[in-house]
């Protein structure tokens, strides 16, 4: 029996057809807790001598087909589901670092991202070095106490690729682990485990399910970091796990001693776990990854020979053109497709943008992407916007700058909304910079 | 925790639990380019159970120092002196595949030192075939790959773990990866070259248990079947696990072992 291969995993990973009843699809576990055969059967749980499910907050059958299957398509050991991208990336540094311990990561991400450490992990005593996603500028912030570096595959919103093997071999040499937010991306278009990272971390919410209808995380455990290398560097992961029966999960779990953390703290501890129902929908959106990333960078590509050719367009962004200074490094990263963002100028700046946005009609105005819909934001006023001015410079977040997730509808039928928009912006442009 | 054996630091699981080696010592031996990981289950379950379970990495694999071993023989005369290392007048031994075939030498030339030998997913003899020895050998990532793939019966394929989470062929891959560059060509050129099953297996006088799987690839139930016509023990079958059964279907292999360690007990 050969190992299965992507789409098949995308539909049959982490799922056996249920013995009782023989469901194919993945049953609703919508429960909190599970029903002990005895009291030894119980301890053994709580002692992780056997497999099974004790409380949803730690593990549910539904949620763990999902983690199983994430694990799976992302080429690792095991996965960690959570409510939200966001509690994916918290419970993952929770994981390994504590006050005093530093972090390198990227400039150019999701302004949550950004804010995260600057501003939340910064008051409990870990500090965070910004730099762009370059390897020169990654090697030369790791500090002593450097506990993991981390980015953006692609970067959010300004399209910056990060070259994951070659940071990734910085950080294997450095001893600190990579650890990659692969949201954009997905595992249908890089594998940044197989290419030397450690840890991926999703927002589930987005390609992976697809649908916009439910949120969700995963943290997923590559298995393929040294956590001994450096005696007494990565306490939470080589010495007693005083929280949870003193456990050396280095000793005892090996390759899946950061994900076993991540579940016997961050969800025991701080508990953003998943809902089962949340778990299931995601699950019947991973079942179409494939095709629906096929159809995204196929719209994607027609999309751009859209705006590049339009006369309302100042400047287009995506990895894709020849003239994005990461070109050559996504084309080798991401053959199959460098992703369904875009970032473009709307001639006559903010206002013009505005109007843009305000007049799509078959697009959506929101806060969110890898919708199987197309959606349209102006990042600056709205998903960056908490993040200082001096970052959102950093982050190439100009006033024209329209964020565009290209959708599955056909392609003809978003051409000719986003020609009436474009026009639309055209007509406010001069008018506001008159008022 | 960590002991010295021949000028060697060895890493040894303890299930999590401090050691006594005076109480009712479970030593398990692992397989072919495996550690101490792969009884992550069943040592962590006996261990809190009042045994003194205990899985040590052979030289050169998972947090052991040294070089890999190169026969089945030298293994189990390691096995002797790790057990007087650590201080192990007599044990209990359960060994998985390659760790079988340690554990019918172990139990053949130190009778005096086991109480009882359990064999899983094992045979007299594993001959390995030329294919998976060159990749081994050339390629250990490809041969690793292909072991996942023998190894592991349906619900491995599927990734459908008992561990909530976790992956059968990544979590496979990865502690097979962690072991020293050679250490799995080591393994499975010492278990080709092994043909002293027959021999050994009658000279075995320990109360014995065979757990075998119907789905085994790289020992199939018939020669599994074999060794414990010889051996004239216990047996328990597990139809729907491969061959890496105390990861694939872990309490399958738990709870036959308990009862056989348990009946033991009670008659000692």
């Amino acid at each position: 029996m050969a190992d299965y291969k992507f789409d098949t995993l995308s539909l049959h990973a982490g799922q056996s057809p249920d013995g009782r009843f023989g469901s194919r699809a993945v049953p609703i576990h919508q429960t909190t807790s599970y029903v002990f055969q005895d009291t030894e059967q119980a301890a053994a749980l709580f002692n992780m001598e056997i497999g099974g499910h004790i409380y949803t907050r730690l593990t549910n059958p539904t949620v763990a087909v999902l983690e199983q299957r994430l694990a799976a398509l992302d080429g690792g050991v095991a996965a960690v589901a959570t409510a939200s991208g966001m509690s994916a990336l918290f419970v993952t540094v929770l994981a390994i670092c504590s006050g005093g311990d530093h972090v390198v990561a990227s400039s150019q991400m999701y302004g949550a991202n950004i804010n995260l450490f600057q501003h939340t992990l910064s008051r409990y005593g870990i500090e965070t070095t910004f730099v762009k996603p370059r390897v020169d500028e990654i090697e030369g912030a790791i500090r002593e106490n450097t506990k993991m570096v981390f980015g953006e595959v692609i970067g959010n919103p300004g399209m910056d690729i990060m070259d994951v093997p070659a940071v990734a071999a910085v950080t294997k040499a450095a001893k600190v682990p990579l650890v990659i937010d692969a949201t954009f991306n997905t595992p249908w278009m890089i594998k940044p485990i197989e290419m030397g990272a450690n840890i991926v971390i999703h927002s589930l919410t987005k390609w992976m399910g697809g649908h916009g209808v439910a949120l969700g995380g995963g943290v997923i455990d590559g298995g393929n970091f040294d956590w001994g290398a450096t005696p007494g560097k990565f306490p939470t992961i080589t010495e007693a796990h005083f929280g949870y029966q003193g456990v050396n999960l280095w000793e005892e779990f090996g390759p899946m001693a950061f994900a076993t953390r991540v579940r016997t703290e961050g969800m025991m501890n701080a508990g953003p776990c998943m809902a089962p129902q949340n778990a299931f929908y995601i699950l019947q959106g991973i079942e179409t990854l494939p095709l629906r990333m096929e159809r995204h960078m196929a719209n994607t590509a027609k999309m751009l020979d859209f705006l590049t050719s339009h006369d309302q367009v100042s400047w287009v962004k995506h990895p894709a053109l020849a003239q994005h200074p990461d070109h050559e490094t996504a084309l080798r990263l991401m053959p199959k497709g460098q992703g369904s963002i875009i970032s473009m100028g709307v001639k006559g700046g903010r206002a013009a943008a505005s109007a843009f946005i305000e007049s799509v009609g078959l697009a959506s105005h929101l806060a969110n992407v890898g919708d199987a819909k197309t959606l349209v934001i102006h990042p600056g006023s709205t998903t960056h916007s908490h993040i200082t001015a001096e970052a959102m410079e950093a982050a190439g977040l100009t006033d024209d700058l329209v964020r565009i997730s290209v959708g599955l509808e056909d392609f003809d039928d978003i051409a000719a909304d986003f020609t009436q928009a474009l026009k639309a912006a055209g007509r406010a442009a001069p008018r506001m910079a008159a008022e | 925790m960590k002991i010295s054996v021949r000028g060697e630091d060895v890493f040894a699981s303890t299930g999590g639990r401090a050691f006594d080696p005076s109480g009712d010592v479970v030593l398990f031996i692992h397989g072919s380019g495996q550690n101490h990981l792969g009884f992550m289950l069943q040592h962590r379950f006996l261990a809190n159970r009042g045994w003194q379970a205990i899985t040590p990495d052979f030289p050169g694999h998972g947090q052991s120092q040294g070089t890999p071993l190169t026969s089945i023989e030298a293994m189990a005369d390691w096995l002797a002196a790790f057990m007087e290392a650590a201080n192990i007048g007599t044990a209990h031994i359960a060994g998985h595949s390659q760790g079988a075939l340690v554990a019918l030498e172990l139990a053949a030339r130190y009778g005096d030192k086991v109480r009882s030998a359990t064999f899983i997913a094992s045979a007299l003899a594993i001959p390995v075939n030329d294919y998976l020895l060159g990749l081994a050998k050339d390629r250990e990532p490809k041969a690793i790959k292909a072991m996942m793939d023998w190894g592991h019966g349906p619900t491995g394929h599927v990734h459908d773990h008992t561990m909530p989470g976790s992956s059968h062929m990544g979590l496979g891959s990865q502690l097979m990866a962690s072991n020293t560059p050679g250490a799995l060509y080591a393994d499975l050129n010492a278990c080709n070259s092994y043909h002293g099953g027959a021999e050994a297996a009658a000279k075995v006088t320990c109360p014995t248990l065979c757990i075998l799987s119907g789905e085994d690839k790289m020992t199939p139930i018939k020669a599994g079947r074999q060794l414990h016509a010889m051996l004239k023990g216990a047996l328990a079958e597990i139809p729907h696990s491969g061959h890496m059964s105390i990861t694939e279907q872990p309490w399958e292999v738990t709870q036959p072992l308990r009862r056989f360690l348990e009946a033991q007990r009670a008659e000692a």
